[in-house]
């Protein structure tokens, strides 16, 4: 349902998008994760329609964003990362408008509004004003401007940013419901939680560009059984390196002054002998941290840093 | 075309929901009339001066000179206030009132026994127009007293040099000016000249102060609503209910033209409202009162056009309050909504009639005195709706390119 083919948009000199490729079908979660600036935005925005893409082209539900735009955009749904929802107007009256922007009519309007308030658990504060609603509220309405057409594909920007546990609970629970129901669902995000427990598939976005792509189990295949190991302290880099190089299964994945990054089987077992190599090589550890192989660790391995820089 | 219903009652509703921006737009005309009601007065089209007079002659030739400054139409512009000389000077340095004449003691004297004498006339530099006006009318005096002198000089010396002159004498020298009258009389009768007077319609006479600023204040209150209407295209878009809006299937072109179709709801009522309580209110005529609303409307709507495009080519919001208000400001200033045309100087009124606000002002004036006919205001109708159509296309040219990235 989304077909996205060397995708590539630049603003002047700054490429935002460099080659991106991927295809998301009915009924599943595809994620695209990446720290901030990594071009996510940038992507959704090129198959909404709302940026034309400098080469390459992008597809949703056959029919082509920028060539037939107006046909693309009527099986779409989007969920900006921003709240973009009119604050003097009641919940009811801001549905009811997107409602009609997507060329709903009563009574299929009425009753659609109807399920999705109590679906974002909204129903009872439908004829306040929204700007009197909590930030987890606005979120949840702003979900729910994007699904009352009940689009076929449904683009999610982030859509979780800044929401208290609760509503973000309700809030994935909904983008599970929507692909449930067969829609082809496009979620980025930088939390690497929620990619997890979310996506079917996953791409890794940095720097434009897609550095891995798969499924979670795939991906984590990339990292191998690996742990992550993270030591902060005062090093010597190069007599660090070289008495980390004794020690058999050890990547060395950052090495700076301050922090050394490792990727290593069974880490804990072998912590004793890692002290021992840097304290000979004149290292002073202050701080470890272990982290079992996840898309975090992933991603250190692909780009050298954390997710969240 | 449902969308654009659906677009124009969302518009509706969020100025009932904050009907302060709106209110705060209607607010400053309405501060400013009320302010110029209360400088100027209630039913005074022409501001008033105070010509301070110290008069130490006290003759029945002073008398008659500051009797002119009673005659119409000096009246109406001109308050004329005995005064001792000490205290006329202490005034008129303060600035309170437009100008100081003093008449000497033995100005009688002096004019019947055509000898010199010298009038002083001291003028407050605060102001410009009535202090001009008291030196003009002064000036026409002095010659028309040098006329006398030399046409009935002889006659008014025979009475001059009697204290009390005999009945004989007074009734010699009546006798003598009607011989020197009828000498004159082919000069006189029928005048050399043929003076061929039309009138037109002497309006600075019938209208009252609020029938002059009304225009003025309804235009100000248009162009602050324009540019308040123009900037929400800013909001709209820092809301991000704008770029939701162009991933959706619903046109830009509909929702520009709802905007435009509430933005003229919003200018009929106001126009409807504002004629109406003047005409109740402060008794304005309102000869023509659809025609009048029909034309704030299409103008009102021509100059939000024209903040829009204003607003939609800054780059960000700030820049667009900015250029907004410095257009808007200058614009009222000089385009007539601050000041009537008729208080401007000539040149000013000139240049302020060619600016939008200015032009649209002009024709609304001439409604409501009844110069334009149908044909005239549809023709003006059509112009504006040409260049409403043209700014609406490159308002709209740049929502889709540009404005929302």
């Amino acid at each position: 349902m989304i077909e996205v083919a060397q995708l590539r948009k630049s603003f002047g000199d700054l490429t935002a998008v460099d080659g991106v490729s991927f295809t998301a079908g009915r009924g599943e979660i595809f994620g695209l994760l990446g720290p901030n600036g990594a071009g996510k935005t940038t992507i959704i925005s090129c198959i909404s329609g709302l940026l034309t893409p400098s080469s390459g082209h992008v597809k949703v539900d056959g029919h082509d964003a920028v060539s037939d735009g107006p046909a693309a955009r009527r099986v779409l749904g989007v969920v900006p990362q921003e709240i973009s929802l009119y604050e003097d107007l009641s919940a009811a009256e801001n549905l009811a408008y997107w409602g009609g922007a997507q060329g709903m009519r009563q009574p299929a309007l009425g009753e659609r509004m109807r399920q999705v308030l109590e679906l974002t658990g909204l129903e009872d504060r439908a004829r306040e004003p929204v700007k009197r609603f909590s930030g987890g509220m606005k979120r949840r309405l702003n979900f729910a401007c994007g699904i009352i057409h009940q689009p076929k594909v449904l683009l999610l920007d982030e859509p979780t940013v800044g929401v208290d546990p609760q509503s973000r609970v309700r809030l994935l629970e909904l983008v599970r419901t929507q692909a449930r129901d067969g829609a082809c669902v496009l979620y980025t995000t930088h939390y690497m939680e929620e990619a997890e427990t979310l996506c079917h598939r996953l791409a890794i976005v940095d720097h434009g560009r897609i550095i891995a792509a798969g499924t979670l189990a795939e991906l984590r295949a990339m990292l191998g059984e690996r742990d992550l190991l993270r030591l902060s302290g005062s090093f010597q880099v190069e007599a660090a390196k070289a008495a980390l190089a004794h020690i058999d299964s050890i990547e060395v994945l950052q090495a700076d002054a301050e922090l050394l990054i490792l990727a290593l089987p069974e880490a804990s077992r072998r912590l004793p002998a890692i002290f021992a190599a840097l304290a000979a090589a004149g290292s002073d550890v202050r701080g470890t941290t272990l982290t079992q192989p996840s898309l975090e660790s992933l991603f250190i391995k692909l780009t050298g840093k954390e997710l969240r820089e | 075309m449902r969308f654009l219903w659906i677009s124009v009652r969302k518009d509706w509703s969020r100025v009932r929901r904050d009907p302060f921006s709106l209110a705060t737009s209607l607010a400053i005309p309405l501060i400013l009339a009320v302010m110029m009601s209360l400088v100027f007065g209630r039913g005074q089209a022409a501001p008033q001066g105070r010509l301070l007079v110290a008069d130490e002659d006290s003759s029945v030739a002073s008398n008659l000179l500051l009797g002119a400054f009673n005659r119409d139409p000096l009246d109406k512009m001109l308050l004329v206030e005995k005064v001792a000389q000490a205290d006329g000077h202490a005034r008129i340095n303060r600035g309170d009132g437009s100008a100081l004449l003093i008449i000497p003691a033995g100005f009688q004297e002096a004019f019947l026994g055509n000898r010199p004498f010298q009038l002083q006339l001291f003028t407050n530099p605060a102001q410009t127009i009535l202090p001009q006006i008291v030196q003009e009318s002064l000036s026409i005096m002095v010659d028309g007293a040098f006329y006398v002198q030399r046409v009935a000089g002889d006659q008014l010396r025979v009475v001059a040099t009697r204290n009390a002159p005999p009945d004989e004498l007074i009734a010699s020298v009546s006798v003598s000016i009607n011989h020197l009258v009828t000498s004159l009389r082919r000069y006189l009768y029928p005048l050399a000249m043929d003076l061929e007077t039309v009138v037109v319609a002497d309006r600075s006479e019938s209208k009252s102060f609020a029938a002059t600023f009304l225009p003025s204040m309804i235009f100000m209150a248009l162009l602050m609503i324009a540019n308040s209407l123009a900037f929400d295209i800013w909001r709209e878009r820092l809301m991000g209910t704008l770029r939701r809006l162009a991933v959706s299937p619903a046109p830009l072109g509909a929702f520009l033209a709802a905007r435009l179709i509430f933005v003229a709801s919003v200018f009929a009522l106001v126009a409807l409202v504002g004629l109406v309580a003047s005409r109740g209110l402060a008794g304005v005529p309102v000869p023509n009162l659809p025609a009048a609303v029909m034309w704030l409307t299409f103008a009102g709507s021509a100059l939000f056009l024209m903040m829009l495009v204003v607003a939609v080519t800054a780059s960000t919001a700030r820049a667009a309050s900015v250029m907004g208000n410095l257009i808007v400001f200058p614009l009222a200033m000089i385009g007539g909504c601050f000041f009537p045309f008729e208080w401007m100087p000539a040149w000013m009124a000139r240049i302020g009639r060619l600016t939008p606000n200015g032009w649209a002002i002009t024709q609304f004036q001439a409604i409501l005195s009844g110069e334009i006919d149908a044909r005239q205001l549809a023709v003006a109708v059509a112009g504006l709706t040409v260049v409403s159509a043209v700014m609406f296309m490159v308002a709209l040219r740049r929502l889709r390119s540009g404005f929302l990235v």
